[in-house]
């Protein structure tokens, strides 16, 4: 059975919409730019090891979605390329872990632990042609903001 | 079902009537007077495209070349708060009526009332579904939703993410306790099929926008991605038409035809009976004037495999046209016979009546993600321009079943790149040339039709393919203009598929093959993160439909981050790009097609971000171009109260959470 509750209010309305209607803002961005002194994608911060384990988690999970080629569906954007790198340019990792580690997969949010979500990267990493290294891309989320995501090499 | 719902209301009725009555002139139309008079012409956007024939199309003309550069946002509304947490695809379009205006939004699909000028709430709906609704396989927020009146009643209609149809009071979002079950329709039950393997957890769903034409709410049904499902049967796509006073079901139309009906002949060894999927989860459109219905129907289970379900498939990847009262089948084509490429009828069918050699036809035409126009008479079906039966390849992928032809329109030609060769392949530096025909050198490449191929590690590991999936044009669809016959559409011509398939494990799949590449072989599809297809990645297109030529064609988006800053480029010029998204919709006004990147770009003379762009409608010249925060995200909308114009857009995507945001000209005098 369906049950409805109602609640009525404008301030506990406003509480849940949390709306804040602005006259004439500018249109402008605000991004999460990396720390200072940042290293960037470009500077082997993943092991070949790890994006394999990251690999296997996205043909068991992510690619249903996303494609076995990671080049996207209907409902799912790409992840490679620019379709991909651009909307990620400039910003740290620790933004893309927490995106993918709240927000996927859309059916089971949060199934995946930090550590599975960071070997994915590992793979992301490595199907964007990135170089990989000899050490793991760290799962936490501090030194995951020092690594910037650049799609050009600096 | 163990769910609850609830709603939640913020204004009292009385406030609301006192607020509308002061929200411009759409809102002075009242009673008898409403049920004709919302119309884009008058300033509205009632319906998902405008209207209820695909249009998105508005007559306002405030907003120009001249002052496209000076609109400011009047309003913004983030739908972080709407749902259990932010939802970072946002791909609503408002709908706005007598100066309130109606989105979906959140994560769990929320209905919100906003004032169309200040873009304060009026009141918020919200069901919630529990496990039914973690279930859907179309999550979050949804497309949209459908309004109706009959001069008395307001209504707004949607469907939830858990597949009901919730019937809501427009002026309290309170539900209508006589539509359905106390203003809820399970869409379930009552589908002519038992929905497997139980209503909770059953696959099936829909996130477009219901139509609603003449007192009937026309609902589709969707389903996950369906490369590599996980079973050869699936629940069935059916569509059907409700009352919208009471949500009784008035017809059932089935789009894999039952045992005795016509078209079940074209599922060879009794596939009819176990095949699913074969919906219509884009947007379907209605000539109210002559009563019919236009359903572009998706790809039976399977996208690139159809060994379990052979012959022609009928409806799969067809244009339906039924009676929109009874749900009487009018006339069908089949755009793609046994479809195993995933072009799904992804955009809405555009009603457009043209004059072709002096003749008036009452045509349809249907964008797709190959890349071709199918224009047809929408009375008789047949093609306004002959459709030729063209022999494609036929495959060898073991146990699949092969169409010898595909039909192929004479005009117009395609408006996208749908083929690859090595013709194709970037040619800015012989190195990046040499990168790229190595790369596709481990790919079959050919033709618009070329099958999938087993995936093989040393090669091939797939069909390296323009169209299939992500290509051309996909839900966000067409615009049309109906004073000058002009089609604008968006479309990529840069988002590779690989049709590679391989044997599932049994424990993840009964299909005998599904979409997937030979171990290692994933991603690697970029050259030195370029794309492998020369520009350019993304256009618009505008189609003159009297004649069926393209009139003109420009790159859509500003050329990405990895081109402009890419090392191996540098002292190269190189012209606008475009970009590769298939997911740009068109909003066409008196003299204007505007359009958003569908990409976050930053250049040195401007921050990140997305811009807005606006091109002259007769030649393609851009001539102006705001900057948003994000990508937009879902088609835009247009209209006017208190005699200003809005634009109001969706952006999300990346790190952006969802928000829709309300362009106008400033109030300096410039408009």
């Amino acid at each position: 059975m369906t049950r409805r509750v109602g609640f009525k209010g404008l301030i506990s309305a406003c509480a849940i919409v949390a709306l804040t209607p602005v006259l004439a803002t500018r249109l402008d961005s605000r991004p999460r730019p990396p720390r200072p002194g940042a290293r960037t994608v470009w500077d082997s911060v993943y092991s070949l090891s790890q994006a394999a384990t990251g690999e296997t988690a996205y043909a068991k999970t992510c690619a249903r979605c996303h494609g076995a080629s990671l080049s996207g569906g209907d409902e799912s954007p790409p992840l490679t390329g620019s379709g991909f790198l651009g909307n990620w340019n400039g910003l740290p990792l620790s933004d893309l872990q927490t995106r993918i580690r709240t927000t996927m997969p859309t059916d089971s949010v949060g199934i995946y632990g930090q550590q599975l979500v960071t070997d994915v990267i590992a793979f992301l990493l490595k199907a964007n042609g990135f170089p990989a290294g000899q050490a793991d891309l760290p799962k936490d989320i501090e030194p995951l903001k020092a690594i910037a995501i650049q799609s050009s090499r600096p | 079902m163990p769910s609850a719902s609830w709603s939640v209301r913020t204004l009292s009725l009385s406030l609301i009537l006192t607020l509308a009555g002061s929200a411009g002139l759409a809102a002075q139309a009242t009673g008898a007077k409403r049920a004709t008079s919302f119309t884009t012409s008058r300033g509205e956007w009632p319906s998902y495209t405008g209207d209820t024939r695909g249009s998105r199309y508005s007559p306002l003309d405030q907003v120009t070349a001249a002052n496209f550069n000076t609109l400011e946002v009047a309003w913004r509304f983030k739908t972080d708060s709407l749902g259990p947490r932010p939802e970072f695809k946002l791909e609503g379009t408002p709908l706005m009526v007598g100066g309130v205006l109606y989105a979906t939004g959140g994560t769990n699909r929320a209905v919100v009332a906003l004032d169309a000028v200040t873009g304060t709430p009026r009141w918020v709906h919200r069901e919630d579904e529990g496990d039914r609704g973690a279930a859907a396989p179309r999550p979050l927020s949804g497309r949209g939703l459908s309004y109706w009146t009959d001069g008395r009643e307001e209504r707004i209609l949607y469907v939830t993410p858990g597949y009901r149809l919730i019937a809501l009071d427009a002026k309290t979002g309170a539900p209508i306790p006589s539509f359905g079950t106390n203003g809820a329709v399970d869409l379930k039950t009552d589908i002519d099929q038992t929905i497997l393997p139980d209503l909770v957890t059953g696959e099936i769903g829909f996130q477009g926008a219901p139509v609603v034409a003449r007192d009937v709410v026309i609902i589709g049904a969707s389903f996950k991605e369906g490369t590599a499902p996980k079973s050869f049967k699936n629940n069935k796509g059916y569509v059907r038409g409700f009352d919208v006073r009471t949500g009784k079901r008035l017809w059932t139309f089935h789009t894999i035809p039952k045992k005795g009906e016509p078209g079940y002949e074209t599922w060879l060894n009794g596939s009819a009976e176990y095949t699913g999927n074969t919906g219509v989860w884009t947007q379907l459109t209605v000539d109210e004037e002559l009563g019919l219905v236009y359903l572009p129907v998706e790809s039976p289970t399977g996208d690139y495999y159809g060994g379990h379900r052979p012959g022609n498939n009928l409806y799969g990847e067809s244009l339906v046209c039924l009676d929109l009262r009874t749900g009487a089948k009018k006339w069908h084509y089949q755009i793609v016979h046994h479809p195993i490429w995933d072009f799904d009828l992804a955009s809405a069918p555009i009603l457009a009546d043209i004059v072709v050699d002096g003749k008036g036809i009452k045509a349809v035409a249907v964008p797709s993600k190959q890349g071709i126009l199918y224009v047809f008479d929408r009375v008789t079906g047949k093609p306004v321009w002959p459709f030729e039966e063209t022999p494609v390849e036929k495959g060898d992928v073991p146990g699949e079943w092969y169409s010898p032809t595909q039909p192929i329109p004479t005009k117009p030609r395609a408006y996208s790149k749908n083929s690859t060769s090595i013709d194709d392949l970037i040619d800015f530096t012989p190195e990046l040339r040499a990168q790229a025909v190595a790369i596709a050198s481990r790919f079959k490449l050919g033709p618009v039709f070329t099958p999938p191929v087993v995936s093989k590690a040393d090669g091939p590991l797939g069909t390296l393919a323009r169209g299939p999936t992500n290509g051309g044009s996909n839900w966000p669809g067409g615009s049309y203009d109906p004073e000058t016959h002009m089609l604008y559409v968006a479309s990529s011509n840069a988002a590779p598929a690989v049709l590679g398939l391989v044997q599932p494990n049994k424990d993840r799949s009964d299909m005998d093959w599904i979409g997937g590449v030979a171990g290692g072989g994933r991603g690697g599809l970029s050259v030195q993160g370029l794309s492998i297809f020369k520009p350019p990645y993304g256009t618009i297109t505008a189609i003159n439909l009297d004649r069926g030529d393209i009139a003109w064609q420009v790159p859509h988006g500003e050329t990405p981050d990895a081109v402009r800053n890419h090392e191996m480029l540098k002292g190269l010029t190189i012209p606008r790009t475009g970009q590769p998204g298939f997911l740009v919709g068109t909003l066409v006004t008196k003299t204007l097609v505007i359009a958003g990147d569908p990409q976050v770009t930053t250049l040195p003379t401007r921050p990140r971000g997305a811009m807005l762009r606006a091109y002259d409608k007769a030649s393609g010249a851009e001539v102006g171009s705001v900057l948003l925060p994000a990508p937009v995200s879902g088609s835009p909308m247009t209209y006017a109260v208190n005699g200003r114009q809005y634009i109001v857009l969706a952006v999300s995507g990346g790190p952006y959470s969802g928000e829709y945001i309300a362009l106008r000209l400033p109030d300096d005098g410039s408009r």
